[in-house]
């Protein structure tokens, strides 16, 4: 079981309309991988993210989450529907997601917050939630702020909180969406230390970052994006040393000086 | 201006105040309850992807906003009795008709406080495997309701005035009682600023808990 990929793509295609975003993108993941996406902006990375736990639906291809499809199903004649919402929940319920503007819950504490999915979704009980959410915010380094409300937090620490959030649900990946995009340069550091901890610790993480440093130490592979297109997929010493693609190095020169 | 204000009379009569007062109050309570639920649907309907909910929700709310009330209430009473059969008595009649009435713009308002919460809190909801019900219990609706609060006391204190309206029903309100009244004794002046008074007093208090509401959440964000 653990040989198979835990997220695999096929044929990926999204659109916004008229827009095609995502031409048919196919990879895969493996478990405790962690896999950095990179490429200019309105390439199409947090799109693709968002497939991933089905956050925007997709027009074709399909994406599996430890072999079950994701947000669809086979109808009798093997067409595709859309899946109920209990299968969709269920799945996202295993993918942990970090967004770029924290998107804690403004009307509850740092502590409420992370209990917030282990109460609701897994209905564990208050005490187990409270174990949960205490330990994940000494983890992250929060455990003075456990009362406080998100509005009253740096953006660092309440990155940090989100990602406790997402730590709470117990789930087998972590999906990043450009988490360090909206933080001032001085707290970039504290998010990418606890991240960089959870990849030390085997979790499967994808990863959309404009963070070029990241990418090249912690990743174990690194797709390049451009334009609703993989450019390139390998590990960050080719990607970073000898890209085969030109728009690779073209974007790299770009964004290293 | 040498008018004689005389207000023993208006003393003497106080319990047909109170007996109006009653009415007004019922009524409101009952329009309230109508307009809150239906408009809680509505609005719900009217944010919904699926155009089988979204538009009807949408044509209740432009047919009972684009046309008077005072036609509405007199439609009910005098004929949906003809066309369905249903005869309901005045004050029924009128705590309907303003909380149908009430209701469209209820729905706008749950509409708009849910439009404004930022899309990323139903997102973080989704990402933690939350489903429609639980994200708009648990997440949304609870910021919304405090952007509502502000518009909704406003809705609530037309809906109280737009009680008054009950009396080309008969319904024996606030203000027709006072007419009643004026019949009797001949003193509008007094009458209709004791019921000018009396609205003030009933409305003012929840004017007053909306701005302490307001002032509080904004301390917290």
């Amino acid at each position: 079981m653990s040989d198979t990929p835990i997220i695999s793509v096929a044929g990926l295609h999204k659109s916004f309309g008229k827009l095609e975003v995502l031409r048919g993108l196919s990879f895969e993941v493996q478990r405790g991988e962690v896999l950095a996406i990179i490429g200019p902006s309105g390439s199409g990375k947090s799109t693709l993210l968002r497939c991933l736990n089905f956050l925007e639906e997709y027009q074709a291809g399909e994406v599996r989450f430890d072999d079950q499809l994701v947000g669809y199903r086979r109808s009798g004649g093997g067409k595709l529907k859309l899946d109920s919402e209990n299968n969709t929940r269920r799945i996202r319920a295993r993918m942990g997601m970090v967004f770029q503007s924290f998107n804690l819950f403004p009307h509850k504490t740092v502590l409420e917050n992370v209990m917030e999915g282990p109460l609701v979704v897994q209905r564990v009980s208050r005490n187990e939630a409270e174990q949960r959410g205490r330990t994940l915010l000494q983890r992250v380094g929060l455990i003075d702020k456990i009362g406080a409300y998100p509005a009253q937090l740096s953006g660092g620490q309440q990155q940090r909180a989100a990602i406790a959030r997402a730590l709470a649900m117990q789930p087998d990946a972590m999906l990043f969406d450009e988490p360090t995009s909206a933080l001032d340069p001085e707290l970039v550091g504290e998010v990418l230390e606890v991240m960089q901890s959870l990849a030390a610790e085997g979790m499967t993480m994808v990863v959309v970052t404009h963070e070029m440093g990241f990418a090249r130490q912690v990743a174990d592979r690194v797709m390049v994006m451009d334009r609703g297109e993989i450019i390139e997929l390998a590990p960050p010493a080719q990607v970073f040393g000898a890209p085969k693609s030109p728009r690779t190095a073209e974007f790299l020169r770009r964004v290293l000086h | 201006m040498d008018y004689i204000w005389q207000w023993n009379q208006i003393w003497d009569y106080r319990q047909v105040f109170v007996r109006g007062m009653q009415v007004t109050l019922i009524l409101t309570c009952w329009a309230l309850l109508i307009g809150l639920v239906l408009g809680l649907a509505l609005g719900l309907m009217r944010s919904s992807r699926l155009w089988l909910l979204r538009v009807p929700a949408a044509i209740y709310i432009d047919i009972f906003r684009a046309t008077p009330i005072l036609v509405q209430l007199v439609w009910i009473y005098y004929a949906l009795p003809i066309l369905s059969g249903v005869q309901m008595g005045n004050i029924t009649s009128a705590s309907v008709g303003i909380g149908l009435h009430a209701a469209a713009y209820i729905a706008e308002i749950f509409r708009a406080g849910i439009a404004s919460i930022d899309r990323g809190q139903s997102d973080a909801a989704k990402s933690l495997g939350m489903g429609y019900g639980q994200a708009m219990r648990r997440i949304i609706l609870p910021q919304a309701v405090r952007r509502m609060v502000p518009p909704f006391i406003n809705e609530f204190a037309t809906l109280m005035k737009l009680t008054t309206l009950g009396s080309v029903l008969a319904v024996n309100e606030l203000l027709h009682e006072a007419e009643n009244l004026i019949n009797n004794t001949y003193r509008p002046l007094e009458t209709y600023t004791v019921v000018a008074v009396l609205f003030g007093l009933m409305i003012y208090p929840f004017i007053w808990l909306s701005q302490r509401l307001e002032q509080r959440w904004k301390t917290r964000g």
